[in-house]
Protein backbone atom coordinates (compact mmCIF):
# COMPACT_ATOMS: atom_id res chain seq x y z
CA UNK A 1 0.00 0.00 0.00
CA UNK A 2 1.48 3.39 -0.93
CA UNK A 3 2.32 5.79 1.86
CA UNK A 4 0.05 8.78 2.31
CA UNK A 5 1.42 12.32 2.16
CA UNK A 6 1.06 12.50 5.90
CA UNK A 7 3.08 9.31 6.42
CA UNK A 8 5.85 10.60 4.15
CA UNK A 9 5.95 13.84 6.09
CA UNK A 10 6.08 11.98 9.41
CA UNK A 11 8.80 9.71 8.05
CA UNK A 12 10.95 12.71 7.13
CA UNK A 13 10.32 14.35 10.49
CA UNK A 14 11.88 11.28 12.15
CA UNK A 15 15.14 12.87 11.04
CA UNK A 16 14.34 16.22 12.66
CA UNK A 17 16.04 15.17 15.90
CA UNK A 18 19.35 14.58 14.10
CA UNK A 19 19.01 17.83 12.13
CA UNK A 20 18.46 19.78 15.36
CA UNK A 21 21.16 17.84 17.24
CA UNK A 22 23.79 18.61 14.59
CA UNK A 23 22.70 22.28 14.63
CA UNK A 24 22.89 22.55 18.43
CA UNK A 25 26.16 20.62 18.62
CA UNK A 26 27.48 22.77 15.75
CA UNK A 27 26.69 25.92 17.73
CA UNK A 28 28.90 24.59 20.53
CA UNK A 29 31.79 24.92 18.04
CA UNK A 30 30.54 27.99 16.17
CA UNK A 31 29.88 30.42 19.02
CA UNK A 32 33.24 30.16 20.86
CA UNK A 33 35.14 30.14 17.56
CA UNK A 34 33.33 33.25 16.31
CA UNK A 35 33.88 35.11 19.58
CA UNK A 36 37.51 34.17 20.16
CA UNK A 37 38.69 34.56 16.57
CA UNK A 38 36.55 37.64 15.84
CA UNK A 39 37.97 39.41 18.89
CA UNK A 40 41.49 38.15 18.14
CA UNK A 41 41.31 39.46 14.58
CA UNK A 42 40.15 42.82 15.95
CA UNK A 43 42.88 43.11 18.60
CA UNK A 44 45.95 41.55 16.98
CA UNK A 45 48.49 43.14 14.64
CA UNK A 46 51.32 41.80 12.51
CA UNK A 47 52.16 38.10 12.45
CA UNK A 48 49.51 37.17 15.05
CA UNK A 49 46.88 38.91 12.92
CA UNK A 50 47.97 36.97 9.84
CA UNK A 51 47.78 33.66 11.74
CA UNK A 52 44.30 34.43 13.11
CA UNK A 53 43.11 35.52 9.65
CA UNK A 54 44.60 32.36 8.14
CA UNK A 55 42.65 30.09 10.49
CA UNK A 56 39.42 32.03 9.88
CA UNK A 57 39.87 31.98 6.11
CA UNK A 58 40.53 28.24 6.12
CA UNK A 59 37.17 27.54 7.76
CA UNK A 60 35.26 30.31 6.01
CA UNK A 61 36.57 30.19 2.45
CA UNK A 62 36.75 26.42 1.98
CA UNK A 63 33.88 24.60 0.30
CA UNK A 64 32.06 23.18 3.33
CA UNK A 65 31.02 19.94 1.58
CA UNK A 66 34.68 19.15 0.83
CA UNK A 67 35.76 20.08 4.38
CA UNK A 68 33.20 17.61 5.71
CA UNK A 69 34.44 14.79 3.47
CA UNK A 70 38.10 15.59 4.16
CA UNK A 71 37.66 15.46 7.93
CA UNK A 72 35.32 12.48 7.75
CA UNK A 73 37.83 10.41 5.74
CA UNK A 74 41.16 11.91 6.85
CA UNK A 75 40.84 12.04 10.65
CA UNK A 76 40.76 8.22 11.06
CA UNK A 77 43.83 8.01 8.78
CA UNK A 78 45.83 10.18 11.17
CA UNK A 79 44.52 8.17 14.12
CA UNK A 80 41.72 10.45 15.32
CA UNK A 81 38.44 8.56 15.50
CA UNK A 82 35.42 10.77 16.09
CA UNK A 83 31.77 9.89 15.54
CA UNK A 84 30.15 11.11 12.32
CA UNK A 85 28.02 13.40 14.48
CA UNK A 86 31.04 15.04 16.12
CA UNK A 87 32.92 15.48 12.83
CA UNK A 88 29.82 16.98 11.19
CA UNK A 89 29.13 19.33 14.09
CA UNK A 90 32.77 20.43 14.18
CA UNK A 91 33.09 21.10 10.44
CA UNK A 92 29.69 22.75 9.97
CA UNK A 93 30.09 24.63 13.25
CA UNK A 94 33.55 26.00 12.54
CA UNK A 95 32.48 26.96 9.00
CA UNK A 96 29.51 28.90 10.41
CA UNK A 97 31.79 30.22 13.17
CA UNK A 98 34.16 31.53 10.50
CA UNK A 99 31.34 33.56 8.96
CA UNK A 100 30.14 34.77 12.34
CA UNK A 101 33.67 35.78 13.38
CA UNK A 102 33.62 38.33 10.56
CA UNK A 103 30.42 39.79 11.99
CA UNK A 104 32.03 39.98 15.45
CA UNK A 105 35.09 41.76 14.04
CA UNK A 106 33.05 44.10 11.82
CA UNK A 107 30.74 44.92 14.74
CA UNK A 108 33.71 45.84 16.93
CA UNK A 109 35.36 47.88 14.18
CA UNK A 110 32.14 49.79 13.45
CA UNK A 111 31.91 51.23 16.97
CA UNK A 112 32.87 54.91 17.24
CA UNK A 113 36.38 55.28 18.76
CA UNK A 114 34.86 57.54 21.38
CA UNK A 115 33.44 54.45 23.12
CA UNK A 116 36.88 52.99 23.76
CA UNK A 117 38.30 56.40 24.67
CA UNK A 118 35.49 57.08 27.13
CA UNK A 119 36.18 53.74 28.79
CA UNK A 120 39.88 54.57 29.05
CA UNK A 121 39.05 58.01 30.46
CA UNK A 122 37.02 56.28 33.17
CA UNK A 123 40.11 54.30 34.09
CA UNK A 124 38.87 50.93 32.84
CA UNK A 125 41.43 48.32 31.82
CA UNK A 126 41.55 47.17 28.17
CA UNK A 127 39.82 43.81 28.92
CA UNK A 128 37.12 45.65 30.88
CA UNK A 129 36.56 48.08 28.00
CA UNK A 130 36.22 45.16 25.59
CA UNK A 131 33.93 43.16 27.84
CA UNK A 132 31.75 45.92 29.29
CA UNK A 133 31.63 48.52 26.53
CA UNK A 134 32.61 47.22 23.11
CA UNK A 135 31.34 43.61 22.99
CA UNK A 136 27.78 44.19 24.23
CA UNK A 137 27.19 46.93 21.66
CA UNK A 138 28.88 45.03 18.82
CA UNK A 139 27.05 41.76 19.51
CA UNK A 140 23.65 43.44 19.71
CA UNK A 141 24.28 45.40 16.53
CA UNK A 142 25.33 42.24 14.69
CA UNK A 143 22.62 39.96 16.12
CA UNK A 144 20.59 39.86 12.86
CA UNK A 145 23.72 38.59 11.07
CA UNK A 146 24.15 35.85 13.67
CA UNK A 147 20.55 34.78 13.06
CA UNK A 148 21.27 34.54 9.32
CA UNK A 149 24.35 32.43 10.06
CA UNK A 150 22.20 30.15 12.24
CA UNK A 151 19.83 29.61 9.30
CA UNK A 152 22.81 28.82 7.07
CA UNK A 153 23.96 26.29 9.69
CA UNK A 154 20.56 24.57 9.85
CA UNK A 155 20.51 24.32 6.06
CA UNK A 156 24.10 23.07 5.91
CA UNK A 157 23.14 20.14 8.17
CA UNK A 158 21.51 18.57 5.09
CA UNK A 159 25.10 17.62 4.22
CA UNK A 160 25.34 15.14 7.11
CA UNK A 161 23.09 12.82 5.10
CA UNK A 162 26.19 12.23 2.94
CA UNK A 163 28.19 10.93 5.92
CA UNK A 164 25.57 8.38 7.04
CA UNK A 165 23.69 10.42 9.66
CA UNK A 166 19.92 9.92 9.47
CA UNK A 167 18.80 13.54 9.31
CA UNK A 168 15.69 14.70 7.41
CA UNK A 169 17.49 14.59 4.04
CA UNK A 170 18.71 11.03 4.70
CA UNK A 171 15.19 9.99 5.70
CA UNK A 172 13.83 11.46 2.44
CA UNK A 173 16.31 9.37 0.45
CA UNK A 174 15.45 6.26 2.48
CA UNK A 175 11.74 6.73 1.85
CA UNK A 176 12.47 7.33 -1.85
CA UNK A 177 13.95 3.83 -2.01
CA UNK A 178 10.73 2.12 -0.97
CA UNK A 179 8.21 4.57 -2.41
CA UNK A 180 8.16 5.97 -5.93
CA UNK A 181 6.68 9.37 -5.19
CA UNK A 182 9.50 11.88 -5.63
CA UNK A 183 7.16 14.88 -5.86
CA UNK A 184 5.63 14.25 -2.43
CA UNK A 185 8.88 13.15 -0.79
CA UNK A 186 11.08 16.05 -1.89
CA UNK A 187 8.33 18.64 -1.49
CA UNK A 188 7.88 17.36 2.06
CA UNK A 189 11.64 17.64 2.62
CA UNK A 190 11.70 21.27 1.43
CA UNK A 191 8.66 22.03 3.59
CA UNK A 192 10.27 20.40 6.63
CA UNK A 193 13.30 22.70 6.36
CA UNK A 194 11.04 25.68 5.70
CA UNK A 195 9.09 24.97 8.88
CA UNK A 196 12.35 24.98 10.87
CA UNK A 197 14.09 27.93 9.19
CA UNK A 198 11.31 30.38 8.39
CA UNK A 199 10.41 31.16 12.04
CA UNK A 200 14.11 31.82 12.67
CA UNK A 201 14.16 34.16 9.66
CA UNK A 202 11.09 36.01 10.98
CA UNK A 203 12.72 36.32 14.41
CA UNK A 204 15.80 37.71 12.68
CA UNK A 205 13.71 40.31 10.88
CA UNK A 206 12.06 41.34 14.13
CA UNK A 207 15.49 41.62 15.72
CA UNK A 208 16.77 43.69 12.80
CA UNK A 209 13.89 46.15 13.15
CA UNK A 210 14.57 46.42 16.89
CA UNK A 211 18.31 46.94 16.47
CA UNK A 212 17.80 49.52 13.74
CA UNK A 213 15.10 51.36 15.74
CA UNK A 214 15.94 55.06 15.70
CA UNK A 215 16.61 56.93 18.94
CA UNK A 216 17.49 53.87 21.00
CA UNK A 217 21.24 53.40 21.10
CA UNK A 218 21.12 49.72 22.00
CA UNK A 219 18.07 49.21 19.83
CA UNK A 220 15.77 48.84 22.82
CA UNK A 221 17.02 45.37 23.71
CA UNK B 1 48.71 4.82 6.00
CA UNK B 2 49.23 8.53 6.69
CA UNK B 3 49.32 11.18 4.02
CA UNK B 4 51.07 10.12 0.80
CA UNK B 5 52.36 13.34 -0.75
CA UNK B 6 53.51 11.68 -3.98
CA UNK B 7 50.05 10.15 -4.47
CA UNK B 8 48.41 13.50 -3.68
CA UNK B 9 50.57 15.23 -6.30
CA UNK B 10 49.79 12.51 -8.84
CA UNK B 11 46.06 13.19 -8.40
CA UNK B 12 46.46 16.94 -9.06
CA UNK B 13 46.33 16.80 -12.91
CA UNK B 14 43.14 14.68 -12.95
CA UNK B 15 41.33 16.90 -10.46
CA UNK B 16 42.64 20.14 -11.94
CA UNK B 17 41.48 18.87 -15.34
CA UNK B 18 37.91 19.49 -14.19
CA UNK B 19 38.54 23.10 -13.17
CA UNK B 20 37.02 24.23 -16.47
CA UNK B 21 33.79 22.34 -15.71
CA UNK B 22 33.71 23.80 -12.20
CA UNK B 23 34.25 27.40 -13.36
CA UNK B 24 31.83 27.00 -16.26
CA UNK B 25 29.09 25.57 -14.01
CA UNK B 26 29.68 28.37 -11.49
CA UNK B 27 29.60 31.11 -14.15
CA UNK B 28 26.46 29.84 -15.93
CA UNK B 29 24.72 29.29 -12.56
CA UNK B 30 25.68 32.80 -11.46
CA UNK B 31 24.27 34.31 -14.67
CA UNK B 32 21.11 32.22 -14.31
CA UNK B 33 20.73 33.20 -10.66
CA UNK B 34 21.27 36.89 -11.48
CA UNK B 35 18.72 36.83 -14.32
CA UNK B 36 16.14 35.03 -12.18
CA UNK B 37 16.90 37.17 -9.14
CA UNK B 38 16.52 40.37 -11.20
CA UNK B 39 13.21 39.10 -12.56
CA UNK B 40 12.04 38.24 -9.02
CA UNK B 41 12.92 41.71 -7.76
CA UNK B 42 11.17 43.40 -10.69
CA UNK B 43 7.97 41.40 -10.11
CA UNK B 44 8.19 42.17 -6.40
CA UNK B 45 8.50 45.90 -7.18
CA UNK B 46 5.34 45.83 -9.28
CA UNK B 47 3.59 44.68 -6.11
CA UNK B 48 0.06 43.26 -5.93
CA UNK B 49 -0.61 39.56 -5.52
CA UNK B 50 2.26 38.62 -7.85
CA UNK B 51 4.67 40.70 -5.80
CA UNK B 52 3.54 39.09 -2.54
CA UNK B 53 3.78 35.62 -4.08
CA UNK B 54 7.33 36.26 -5.30
CA UNK B 55 8.26 37.63 -1.88
CA UNK B 56 7.10 34.33 -0.39
CA UNK B 57 8.95 32.30 -3.03
CA UNK B 58 12.16 34.18 -2.17
CA UNK B 59 11.63 33.50 1.56
CA UNK B 60 10.92 29.85 0.83
CA UNK B 61 14.08 29.41 -1.25
CA UNK B 62 16.18 31.12 1.42
CA UNK B 63 14.75 28.82 4.12
CA UNK B 64 15.62 25.55 2.36
CA UNK B 65 18.99 23.84 1.69
CA UNK B 66 20.57 23.77 -1.76
CA UNK B 67 21.06 20.00 -1.45
CA UNK B 68 17.29 19.51 -1.04
CA UNK B 69 16.70 21.62 -4.16
CA UNK B 70 19.18 19.58 -6.16
CA UNK B 71 17.47 16.31 -5.13
CA UNK B 72 14.08 17.86 -5.80
CA UNK B 73 14.92 18.84 -9.39
CA UNK B 74 16.93 15.69 -10.05
CA UNK B 75 14.12 13.31 -9.06
CA UNK B 76 10.97 15.34 -9.70
CA UNK B 77 11.65 16.53 -13.27
CA UNK B 78 11.95 12.96 -14.71
CA UNK B 79 8.69 12.10 -12.90
CA UNK B 80 7.00 14.59 -15.22
CA UNK B 81 8.88 13.20 -18.22
CA UNK B 82 11.46 16.00 -18.32
CA UNK B 83 14.80 14.27 -18.86
CA UNK B 84 17.80 16.56 -18.60
CA UNK B 85 21.50 15.92 -18.12
CA UNK B 86 22.73 16.00 -14.53
CA UNK B 87 24.85 19.07 -15.27
CA UNK B 88 21.81 20.97 -16.58
CA UNK B 89 19.83 19.97 -13.49
CA UNK B 90 22.74 21.06 -11.28
CA UNK B 91 23.00 24.45 -12.95
CA UNK B 92 19.22 24.87 -12.64
CA UNK B 93 19.37 23.99 -8.95
CA UNK B 94 22.19 26.40 -8.17
CA UNK B 95 20.52 29.16 -10.26
CA UNK B 96 17.20 28.70 -8.48
CA UNK B 97 18.73 28.52 -5.01
CA UNK B 98 20.96 31.60 -5.42
CA UNK B 99 18.27 33.63 -7.22
CA UNK B 100 16.61 34.05 -3.83
CA UNK B 101 19.78 35.73 -2.55
CA UNK B 102 20.51 37.75 -5.68
CA UNK B 103 16.96 39.18 -5.65
CA UNK B 104 17.97 40.82 -2.35
CA UNK B 105 21.21 42.07 -3.91
CA UNK B 106 19.24 43.77 -6.71
CA UNK B 107 16.76 45.15 -4.19
CA UNK B 108 19.50 46.71 -2.08
CA UNK B 109 21.43 47.93 -5.15
CA UNK B 110 18.40 49.69 -6.61
CA UNK B 111 17.09 51.03 -3.30
CA UNK B 112 20.49 52.59 -2.58
CA UNK B 113 20.19 54.93 -5.59
CA UNK B 114 18.97 58.29 -4.28
CA UNK B 115 15.49 59.26 -5.47
CA UNK B 116 16.93 62.57 -6.69
CA UNK B 117 18.65 60.70 -9.51
CA UNK B 118 15.48 59.69 -11.32
CA UNK B 119 13.90 63.05 -10.47
CA UNK B 120 16.88 64.85 -11.97
CA UNK B 121 16.65 62.66 -15.07
CA UNK B 122 13.01 63.62 -15.43
CA UNK B 123 13.84 67.31 -14.86
CA UNK B 124 16.32 67.02 -17.76
CA UNK B 125 13.38 65.60 -19.75
CA UNK B 126 15.02 62.22 -20.34
CA UNK B 127 12.53 59.59 -21.37
CA UNK B 128 11.76 56.85 -18.82
CA UNK B 129 13.76 54.42 -20.94
CA UNK B 130 16.80 56.69 -21.21
CA UNK B 131 16.64 57.42 -17.48
CA UNK B 132 16.82 53.71 -16.70
CA UNK B 133 19.60 53.01 -19.22
CA UNK B 134 21.83 56.05 -18.63
CA UNK B 135 21.09 57.07 -15.04
CA UNK B 136 19.71 54.16 -12.99
CA UNK B 137 21.34 51.08 -14.54
CA UNK B 138 24.99 52.26 -14.34
CA UNK B 139 24.59 53.16 -10.67
CA UNK B 140 22.82 49.89 -9.94
CA UNK B 141 25.63 47.95 -11.59
CA UNK B 142 28.18 49.79 -9.47
CA UNK B 143 26.20 48.95 -6.33
CA UNK B 144 25.73 45.27 -7.11
CA UNK B 145 29.17 44.47 -8.60
CA UNK B 146 30.84 43.58 -5.29
CA UNK B 147 27.95 41.57 -3.75
CA UNK B 148 27.50 39.78 -7.07
CA UNK B 149 31.21 38.90 -7.03
CA UNK B 150 30.87 37.56 -3.48
CA UNK B 151 27.92 35.42 -4.50
CA UNK B 152 29.93 34.13 -7.45
CA UNK B 153 32.44 32.85 -4.89
CA UNK B 154 29.59 31.29 -2.87
CA UNK B 155 28.24 29.59 -5.99
CA UNK B 156 31.73 28.38 -6.88
CA UNK B 157 32.02 26.81 -3.43
CA UNK B 158 28.60 25.19 -3.92
CA UNK B 159 29.53 23.54 -7.23
CA UNK B 160 30.98 20.44 -5.44
CA UNK B 161 27.38 19.72 -4.34
CA UNK B 162 26.88 18.66 -7.95
CA UNK B 163 29.12 15.66 -7.26
CA UNK B 164 26.08 14.03 -5.61
CA UNK B 165 24.37 14.20 -9.02
CA UNK B 166 27.49 12.62 -10.61
CA UNK B 167 28.52 15.81 -12.42
CA UNK B 168 32.23 15.41 -13.29
CA UNK B 169 33.45 18.57 -11.53
CA UNK B 170 36.52 18.64 -9.26
CA UNK B 171 35.02 16.88 -6.21
CA UNK B 172 33.50 14.25 -8.50
CA UNK B 173 36.92 13.61 -10.03
CA UNK B 174 38.44 13.37 -6.54
CA UNK B 175 35.87 10.71 -5.62
CA UNK B 176 36.58 8.86 -8.86
CA UNK B 177 40.23 8.62 -7.85
CA UNK B 178 39.26 7.67 -4.30
CA UNK B 179 37.00 4.82 -5.38
CA UNK B 180 39.63 3.44 -7.77
CA UNK B 181 42.46 3.51 -5.22
CA UNK B 182 40.58 3.27 -1.89
CA UNK B 183 42.53 6.34 -0.77
CA UNK B 184 40.16 9.18 0.10
CA UNK B 185 42.35 11.59 2.03
CA UNK B 186 44.78 12.72 -0.66
CA UNK B 187 42.39 13.47 -3.55
CA UNK B 188 39.90 15.15 -1.20
CA UNK B 189 42.60 17.33 0.34
CA UNK B 190 43.82 18.27 -3.15
CA UNK B 191 40.28 19.19 -4.28
CA UNK B 192 39.73 21.15 -1.07
CA UNK B 193 42.95 23.12 -1.50
CA UNK B 194 42.18 23.97 -5.14
CA UNK B 195 38.76 25.30 -4.11
CA UNK B 196 40.28 27.24 -1.22
CA UNK B 197 42.87 28.90 -3.48
CA UNK B 198 40.23 29.69 -6.13
CA UNK B 199 37.89 31.21 -3.53
CA UNK B 200 40.65 33.30 -1.92
CA UNK B 201 41.97 34.60 -5.26
CA UNK B 202 38.53 35.58 -6.56
CA UNK B 203 37.52 37.10 -3.19
CA UNK B 204 40.68 39.18 -3.27
CA UNK B 205 39.81 40.37 -6.78
CA UNK B 206 36.29 41.29 -5.66
CA UNK B 207 37.69 43.27 -2.73
CA UNK B 208 39.97 45.24 -5.04
CA UNK B 209 37.10 45.89 -7.42
CA UNK B 210 34.97 47.07 -4.50
CA UNK B 211 37.67 49.50 -3.38
CA UNK B 212 38.00 50.94 -6.88
CA UNK B 213 34.25 51.32 -7.27
CA UNK B 214 34.04 53.06 -3.90
CA UNK B 215 36.79 55.45 -5.03
CA UNK B 216 34.89 56.18 -8.26
CA UNK B 217 31.69 56.69 -6.29
CA UNK B 218 33.36 59.15 -3.94
CA UNK B 219 34.60 61.38 -6.77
Amino acid sequence: MPMSLFEIWLGILQGLGTTLAVTAYGLVFAAPFALVFGIAQYLTRGVAHLLVTGVIEFWRSSAVIILLFVFYYALPVVGVTLSALTVSAMVLGLNAGGYASQAVRAGLQALPPGQKEAGAALGLSRPAILLLIELPQALIAMSPTFVNTLIQLVKATALVSLVTLTDMTFRAKEIAQVEYNPVAIYTALLLAFFVVCYPIALAGRWLEARVAAPGSRSGGI
Amino acid sequence: MGFDLAFALSSVPTILGAIGTTLCVALVSCIGAAALGFLFDMVRRVGGVGGLAIGFVIDFIRSTPVLAWLYFLYFVLPFYGIRLGSMTVGVMGLSLYYSGYLAEVFKAGIDAIPKGQSEAARALSLSRRDAVIYVIAPQMLRNIAAPLGNYFVSILKATPYLAVLAVPEMLGRAFDIASETYRYTEPLVVAGLIFLVLALVISHGVKRLERRLLAVGAR
